[in-house]
C-alpha cells in the first residue's frame, strides 16, 4: 500500500538528512564551532551564529517530552484518528515532532513523559524516507 | 525646526548574499536573508545576538526563530518594495523612543530560484513550493490546527505542576460567566446560541475531545469579528468626545515560530513582554486591577496570566478556580466573555483592546438588553495577545484617566 499521507518538498539544504534517512541513519546538523547539535537545519548555528556546521549520525535514541492525542484532524489524518502526536527530547540535544508509535491513543493517561522511543523510517516514495519515534519502554 | 526623529538614528552597516543573480543552483529566499545577516554581522562587528528590533516584510518571526534570537520589537510591515524605507522610518522611531538601540532590517527574495523551488518572497511558503525547514521536518506528522498543537502545552503543565483538565475547566466555566453579562457574547444565552449560556465544569470536561486533553470548551471559538481603536497625542486626546485610557506600558517578544523550537512548553515570552511593559510604566503586577488574556485555549489564559506574574508558575489556574477572576471577584479576567464565548475570529487582539478600552472609560456596559454587571471597578488593566503557537507576545499596561 502506498503511502497516503502529506510529505514533505525536499529543501535546498537537506539533502544529508534524507539521503541518511533511506539508508535507515538519523543524520542531524551540529556545529563545528560550539559543538552542538541543533534541530531543524539552519543556514547558520542558532547558538553562537557560526556558519560551519556538519551533519552526523545521531543515535536514533530519545525521551518523550510532552504528547497530546489527536481527534480532530485534516486531510488523510482525519482517519487516522485518534493517534498519538508526541516532541521527542534527541539524546544529542534539541527536538523533533513525530507521530508516536508503540502507545495506546484511547489511554492517554498511560503514556509517561520521558519514556524512551528509538527512530524507524517509513517510506514515503522514492527520494523520502520519515522518521518515526516509538516508544521501547513505558 | 527639524522634525523630532532629525538624526535620532543612522544606518551603520550594509551587505549582500554571499551570491547573487541568476543563481545555477536554486536557494531559498531564507538562505539569502540569512547569508545577509551573517555578511552585516561580519562587516559591522555587532554579534548576531545583539539584535534587538527586527523588520521585515512578513518574516521577522521566521528570522528570529532560525538565528535563534529574542528581539524586543518586531516589524513585519509588508506594503510593496518601499517597505524597507518604511523599516528605516520605524526603527528610527523605535530608537528615538528608547525601547532599542539596534535595528536589524532584512531583505531575502529568490525571484529567479523560485521558477524552479517556489517561495519568492513571502514568508508562506507551499504553494506547490520547497517547504521552510521548520515546516520540512513537521508537516508529516499531522498537526493542523490551533488545537492540536496547543494540547501539548497543557500536558506538559501537567506533568510539571500536578495540574488537572478540571483546573482548567474553571476557565472556561468562569469565562462564560462573564459572557452572560454581556448581550453581545457569542455564547451569551440559549436564545442567542444553543450552547450559549452559563456552563459548569463538568460540561467542559465532557464536551467533545478536540485533542487530548482539549475538549471543545476548553478551545475558543471561531466566528465573526470586527473592531478598532483610535490612539492620540495627549493634545488630540483632550479634544475629544470620548474620555482617554492612557497607555503607561508596552512591550513585545517571541519564544519561537514554529512550536518545534519552543523550548518550555509551559512558558511563553509573555514573561518578557510584559516585563517591559511594567518598567515602561513603572508599575508591576501587584498594581493592576484586571486583566485581558488572549484565551484562545484554557491553557493559553492559564500560562499567561503566570507570565504576567499574576500568579506564581503552576498556579495560574487558581486565579478562576478560586473566583478572583469571575464577576464579583477581586481580579476580573476577561470581563467580555474572552475568545471561549464572547467572540474570537482568528486573531483575537482587538477584541482585547477594546474590552480594556471600554473597561478604563467606564464604558463597558453594553446597554443593548440594558442589562447590568459586566463594569468593573478597576482603574489599571494588563492586556496581553498571544500570537502564533504560544510564540509570540504583545503586552500593554492600561490606566484610566485621573
Ligand atoms: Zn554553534
Amino acid at each position: 500500500m502506498s503511502y497516503k499521507f502529506p510529505v514533505p518538498t525536499q529543501g535546498t539544504h537537506t539533502r544529508p538528512f534524507w539521503e541518511g534517512a533511506k539508508a535507515g541513519k538519523l543524520m542531524l546538523p551540529r556545529c563545528q564551532d560550539c559543538n552542538r547539535v541543533h534541530w531543524y537545519p539552519r543556514f547558520i548555528c542558532p547558538h553562537c551564529h557560526s556558519t560551519n556546521l556538519e551533519w552526523i549520525q545521531g543515535s536514533g535514541e530519545g525521551t518523550v517530552h510532552t504528547y497530546a492525542v489527536q481527534h480532530m484532524a485534516f486531510g488523510p489524518w482525519a482517519e487516522e484518528v485518534p493517534y498519538v502526536t508526541a516532541y521527542i527530547d534527541l539524546k544529542e540535544g534539541d527536538r523533533m515532532l513525530t507521530v508516536l508509535r508503540g502507545v495506546d491513543p484511547s489511554k492517554p493517561e498511560e503514556i509517561r513523559i520521558g519514556a524512551h522511543v528509538k527512530v524507524e523510517f517509513e517510506p514515503a516514495n522514492d527520494d523520502m524516507h520519515l522518521p518515526f519515534w516509538r516508544v521501547v519502554e513505558g | 525646526m527639524p522634525g523630532t526623529l532629525y538624526k535620532s538614528a543612522a544606518i551603520v552597516g550594509a551587505a549582500e548574499a554571499n551570491q547573487i543573480g541568476f543563481l545555477k543552483e536554486p536557494v531559498t529566499a531564507l538562505q539569502l536573508h540569512i547569508e545577509a545577516i551573517k555578511n552585516l554581522s561580519d562587516s559591522t562587528g555587532l554579534p548576531i545576538s545583539r539584535i534587538e528590533g527586527v523588520f521585515s516584510t512578513g518574516w521577522s518571526s521566521e528570522l528570529c526563530e532560525h538565528l535563534g534570537i529574542r528581539p524586543k520589537y518586531i516589524d513585519t510591515t509588508a506594503v510593496g518594495g518601499c517597505s524597507f524605507e518604511m523599516h528605516v522610518h520605524h526603527a528610527m522611531a523605535a530608537i528615538h523612543a528608547g525601547i532599542i538601540d539596534t535595528a536589524l532590517i532584512s531583505h531575502g527574495e529568490n525571484g529567479h530560484s523560485a521558477r524552479a523551488i517556489g517561495g519568492r518572497g513571502a514568508a508562506n511558503y507551499g504553494r506547490g513550493g520547497v517547504n521552510s525547514p521548520g515546516q520540512e521536518m513537521t508537516m508529516a506528522y499531522g498537526l493542523g490546527s490551533a488545537p492540536s498543537n496547543y494540547a501539548h502545552a497543557m500536558v506538559r503543565h501537567m506533568h510539571r505542576f500536578g495540574t488537572t483538565t478540571e483546573d482548567f475547566a474553571h476557565i472556561a466555566k468562569v469565562t462564560r460567566d462573564w459572557a452572560t453579562l454581556n448581550p453581545r457574547a457569542a455564547m451569551y444565552s440559549k436564545d442567542v446560541h444553543p450552547f450559549g449560556g452559563p456552563i459548569t465544569v463538568e460540561q467542559v470536561e465532557e464536551s467533545r475531545l478536540i485533542a487530548w486533553p482539549l475538549t471543545i470548551l476548553h478551545c475558543c471559538m471561531v466566528a465573526d469579528h470586527g473592531g478598532a481603536v483610535l490612539v492620540a497625542s495627549p493634545k488630540v486626546a483632550a479634544s475629544l468626545n470620548t474620555k482617554p485610557v492612557w497607555i503607561a506600558g508596552a512591550g513585545e517578544s517571541m519564544g519561537h515560530s514554529n512550536m518545534l523550537e519552543m523550548e518550555d512548553f509551559t512558558a511563553t515570552s509573555a514573561s518578557v513582554s510584559a516585563d517591559a511593559a511594567y518598567t515602561m510604566a513603572g508599575m508591576g503586577p501587584s498594581d493592576m486591577e484586571m486583566a485581558l488574556i488572549y484565551d484562545s485555549f484554557t491553557i493559553t489564559a492559564a500560562i499567561t496570566a503566570e507570565m504576567l506574574g499574576l500568579a506564581p508558575r503552576g498556579e495560574g489556574h487558581l486565579l478562576w478556580k478560586d473566583g478572583r477572576a469571575a464577576p464579583g471577584g477581586s481580579f476580573p479576567i476577561n470581563t467580555n466573555g474572552g475568545g471561549l464565548s464572547f467572540n474570537h475570529s482568528g486573531m483575537y487582539g482587538m477584541p482585547l483592546l477594546i474590552e480594556a478600552y471600554r473597561q478604563l472609560s467606564g464604558t463597558a456596559e453594553d446597554g443593548i438588553n440594558g442589562d447590568k454587571g459586566k463594569q468593573t471597578s478597576a482603574r489599571t488593566c494588563v492586556v496581553n495577545g498571544t500570537g502564533g503557537s504560544l510564540s509570540t507576545t504583545g503586552t500593554l499596561v492600561l490606566v484610566a484617566d485621573d
